[in-house]
């Protein structure tokens, strides 16, 4: 534990209310600060290496893009989510997130080296448009594992949905220019957001077609026509991913639109999808999603090893950004799962003590503050053993088989990430707390309330009604998804104080963390 | 003008649900089949011995249990629905079809669902929620047929032995295609440079259309058209501009009313309960199947804006501008149910390509449910009536010099 209770020094002491950054890093020891600080130079090393070498094209696009800046804190994203760990657990969180962060940087280069905007006349630029397909967020890629000669770029994962999990404060300009626009501010900030960006012409432009989906909610779904209005000029294809997603019947549509889209792709860039590489990357799939599956799995004993966000954000980005074609990733998951089971034996033969508290963490979650769950786990001891955001599509790929394989890929986009609970009906996200809960042992539910989202809300009061009849803790967390100043994050803490002292009469770990101020800080 | 005959009977059916016409079909055996979207096929929830109720909540006021239960952000028609749902106002109803459209629709069906707001004796009640996809390619209709013979015909045939044939199915659109023939007849009126028939008038009805059985509803809609094709009208409008109305849920009239206080005569109704669309005939053909139709014609014709695909988006404006044009419009008001996601963004949008790309003059408003008294609403339709007379008199101005 980081609080001394001598000096009264705890981790809240790292946050000052007029700065940024941390006031200092933190010691940990001779050989965990060793071991971070050398991780925090290599992140830094990375960056400079991939980046560094293009350094007219990374100012022209500081210069261009308001969002390319918010990923010069980058490690500070590292230091947020591994501050207080020690250990194993430092080092699931160093490898999880740095691999998160290594495809990011890949990604950032990807498109400085393609954008029409930032290089509207190079040849090369242009040669590699020609073989890149623009994707916007909500929308997996899996759909490229059948064509291994082309490239494909999240550009709203990029713009939007990352830099906003980096920067707290980095999509309130894209907000405000939406609602300038006559947008009404009761919608999820997220779509907004991307809307915003698209009013104000902050997207890259880095490909020859795009292809979008039906989001998973009303607010996405609008963005995609928004979006698609604004990419007018491209050819633009829209994977119809059905609602009922638990209905097998609603299969046939599904493959029908998933061809149209393979169609779509190969008559705009005149490639032929290639059975051999989707075989590959399915297995690469496959494996990853083993991978999550044994986390979950010794996550559901009383020893969970990788836990919270080092959890949940890592497969989001596997997952949705990279589409499980990441070599990186999967290293890091072959890496990290073997760590975590040699270090879940050797809890269970020291008979290591099991967290004080277990949660599950339920609902959207907060894109500006990815870190809570490290917060209740030094500031209460309750510690997030596994979340929804995570449990995202896991059943394989069938190989061989090219028409279940179809139907498969079908299913990585219904089981994506929020469409996987939020569609489909109430048992897929209220039914399924409750078997979840009992398979991870849970008594304890943070349930993020975001302000904004009408689907999760629609539930609210049957939420409380079931957990009250199995006694479980519902801990309502407000936010607003990606707007801080709605909710800001020392509320969002505040609601879970308020609950940890009047219900459970709990005592502080850390007293620092109890409340401190961070509305500027990354 | 002098008032319709029927209109104070007509007013007094849309007080409640479960009003007079349906009292007096379930007494006679029929079955109510309540639903909340264009996108559940009304035509095939009046087939043989059934009749479709399009679910309303008039005079809500407080809705705290349904606030609990939804949220405080969810959009207001929904909330509405399930307070009354919650109060045992939907009892009479023999099956839900519902629609997995919107957020606050699903959700608010599924609470009914779950806290079984059917009467007592209702075993045989049925809901569901319909698949509905986001666009209108034959994929899409083959996926659509799919849903509605699976969650509603068969059940309705299994549950309630109801006849699903295909005839049954061209009786119900030929019944239905009666209703908008009449409504249609009615609604060109408004065409008229002093029209026979208001908006307000219009919209009683249109929503009764939706709200009663057909066959019960029919006599009193032909008797009205030819009053109103005989009516006076007074020697000089009483409205100093002509208003389309397009947007979410306009299941209350008292909005309608509101906006012709103002000065103005609504023209043209393009929102969820108008007659745009709805009450437009299904042509049907002898070769395919009647289904099959029905189903292609309800998403060809569907103006919801959750239809995100870029040939709808631009179907929706391009619609707008040719009602605008027939009706001889002179401004639109784009209105939402407040916190109605889609028609959020839909209006957003609209607000800046109607004027900008068709040249027509937009008022953008969101809503609450019961708006009937809304005097922030008066006060900005006052404002927007007033500058679109300024228009047309300096228009008129320039003309003559």
């Amino acid at each position: 534990m980081a609080y001394n209770p001598k000096t009264g020094k705890g981790l809240g002491s790292f946050y000052k209310a007029d700065r940024y950054s941390f006031t200092s890093r933190e010691w940990r020891g001779f050989k965990d600060t060793f071991y971070d600080f050398h991780r925090w130079l290599y992140l830094y090393g990375f960056m400079a290496a991939k980046l560094g070498c293009h350094p007219i094209l990374m100012v022209k696009g500081m210069l261009r893009y308001r969002w390319m800046v918010s990923y010069l804190t980058a490690a500070n994203v590292m230091d947020k989510h591994t501050m207080g760990l020690r250990g194993k657990e430092l080092r699931y969180a160093q490898n999880q997130f740095f691999s998160v962060l290594h495809n990011s940087v890949i990604g950032v280069r990807d498109i400085i080296l393609r954008d029409k905007n930032l290089r509207p006349n190079s040849r090369r630029a242009q040669k590699l448009r020609e073989k890149t397909v623009m994707f916007d967020e909500m929308t997996p890629h899996h759909v490229m594992f059948g064509f291994p000669t082309l490239k494909f770029i999240d550009i709203a994962m990029f713009t939007i949905g990352l830099p906003s999990e980096v920067d707290q404060n980095h999509t309130t300009y894209y907000i405000d220019a939406i609602e300038k626009y006559g947008l009404a501010p009761d919608v999820c900030p997220e779509p907004a957001s991307e809307c915003g960006c698209a009013i104000v012409d902050d997207y890259p432009r880095v490909g020859k077609c795009y292809v979008t989906g039906s989001m998973p909610c009303d607010g996405s779904v609008e963005q995609t026509a928004l979006m698609t209005r604004h990419f007018s000029d491209l050819p633009i294809f829209q994977i119809t991913v059905p609602q009922r997603i638990n209905e097998p019947e609603i299969q046939r549509y599904a493959v029908k639109n998933m061809k149209k889209c393979i169609a779509f792709i190969e008559e705009n860039y005149g490639v032929k999808w290639d059975w051999d590489a989707f075989w590959e990357n399915a297995k690469m799939y496959n494996e990853s999603s083993e991978c999550m599956v044994q986390k979950w799995e010794v996550n559901a004993t009383d020893h969970p090893q990788v836990c919270g966000a080092a959890l949940a954000l890592q497969r989001e980005y596997e997952f949705m950004a990279a589409a499980c074609m990441d070599k990186y990733m999967l290293k890091t998951d072959r890496r990290v799962t073997k760590m975590m089971l040699r270090e879940y034996e050797r809890d269970v033969k020291n008979n290591a003590p099991s967290p004080k508290y277990r949660c599950l963490v339920w609902a959207c979650p907060a894109h500006y503050y990815t870190n809570f769950t490290y917060w209740t786990q030094h500031c209460w001891g309750v510690t997030c053993v596994n979340d929804m955001e995570c449990m995202l599509s896991y059943l394989p790929i069938s190989i061989g088989d090219k028409e279940q394989a179809m139907v498969d890929l079908c299913r990585l986009y219904e089981r994506m990430m929020m469409r996987s609970h939020t569609n489909g009906g109430y048992v897929n996200i209220l039914d399924e707390l409750w078997k979840m809960c009992e398979r991870f042992n849970c008594n304890i539910v943070i349930m993020y309330d975001h302000v904004s989202c009408k689907n999760v809300g629609g539930l609210h009061g049957l939420f409380e009604d079931q957990a009250r009849e199995r006694g479980i803790h519902l801990i309502w967390i407000p936010h607003d998804v990606m707007d801080p100043r709605t909710v800001s994050r020392r509320e969002m803490r505040e609601a879970f104080n308020k609950y940890m002292t009047t219900v459970f009469r709990e005592e502080p770990l850390d007293p620092t963390l109890l409340d401190y101020e961070d509305n500027l800080s990354w | 003008m002098r008032e319709l005959k029927h209109l104070i009977y007509l007013e007094s059916l849309l007080d409640d649900s479960n009003n007079d016409l349906v009292r007096k079909a379930q007494a006679e055996g029929k079955l109510a089949i309540g639903y909340t979207c264009f996108h559940s096929p009304e035509v095939l929830l009046n087939l043989g011995n059934c009749f479709s109720v399009r679910l309303r909540a008039p005079h809500t006021t407080s809705m705290e249990m349904a606030t609990y239960y939804l949220a405080n952000n969810s959009c207001e028609y929904a909330r509405a629905l399930l307070e009354r749902a919650l109060e045992g106002g939907y009892e009479f109803l023999d099956a839900l079809a519902g629609v997995d459209v919107c957020e606050a629709n699903n959700r608010a069906i599924e609470n009914m669902e779950i806290m079984h707001i059917q009467g007592k004796d209702k075993d045989k009640f049925f809901y569901c929620n319909l698949d509905i996809p986001y666009s209108d390619d034959e994929d899409c209709v083959e996926h659509i047929e799919e849903q509605i013979t699976r969650k509603i015909l068969k059940p309705l045939h299994e549950n309630y032995g109801v006849d699903i044939s295909d005839a049954a199915i061209r009786a119900a659109v030929e019944e239905q295609n009666e209703i908008s023939r009449i409504l249609t007849e009615i609604g060109n009126f408004r065409k008229l440079p002093n029209p026979p028939v208001t908006g307000y008038e219009y919209a009683v009805l249109v929503l009764s259309s939706y709200v009663c059985p057909k066959y019960l509803i029919k006599d009193i809609l032909k008797e009205t058209l030819e009053e109103i094709k005989t009516r006076e009208v007074d020697p000089k409008p009483n409205f100093r501009v002509r208003l389309g109305v397009v947007g979410s849920e306009v299941d209350d009239p008292g909005l309608i009313k509101l906006i012709e206080d103002c000065g103005a005569m609504v023209v043209f109704d393009r929102y969820c309960y108008g007659s745009f669309p709805g009450r437009q005939v299904i042509e049907l053909n002898d070769e395919e199947s009647a289904l099959t139709q029905v189903c292609r014609w309800n998403l060809q014709n569907t103006e919801c804006p959750r239809q995100c695909a870029a040939h709808r988006v631009q179907r929706r404006y391009d619609r707008v501008n040719q009602l605008f044009h027939e009706f001889n419009a002179d401004g639109v008001i784009y209105e939402q149910m407040k916190f109605c996601t889609y028609w959020s963004y839909e209006r957003t949008m609209a607000a800046q390509i109607m004027p900008k790309e068709y040249g027509i003059n937009v008022l953008s408003v969101d809503r609450p449910y019961i708006s009937g008294q809304s005097g922030q609403l008066r006060t900005r339709v006052q404002a927007f009536v007033e500058s679109l007379e300024i228009k047309k008199i300096r228009a008129e101005q320039k003309e003559d010099k």
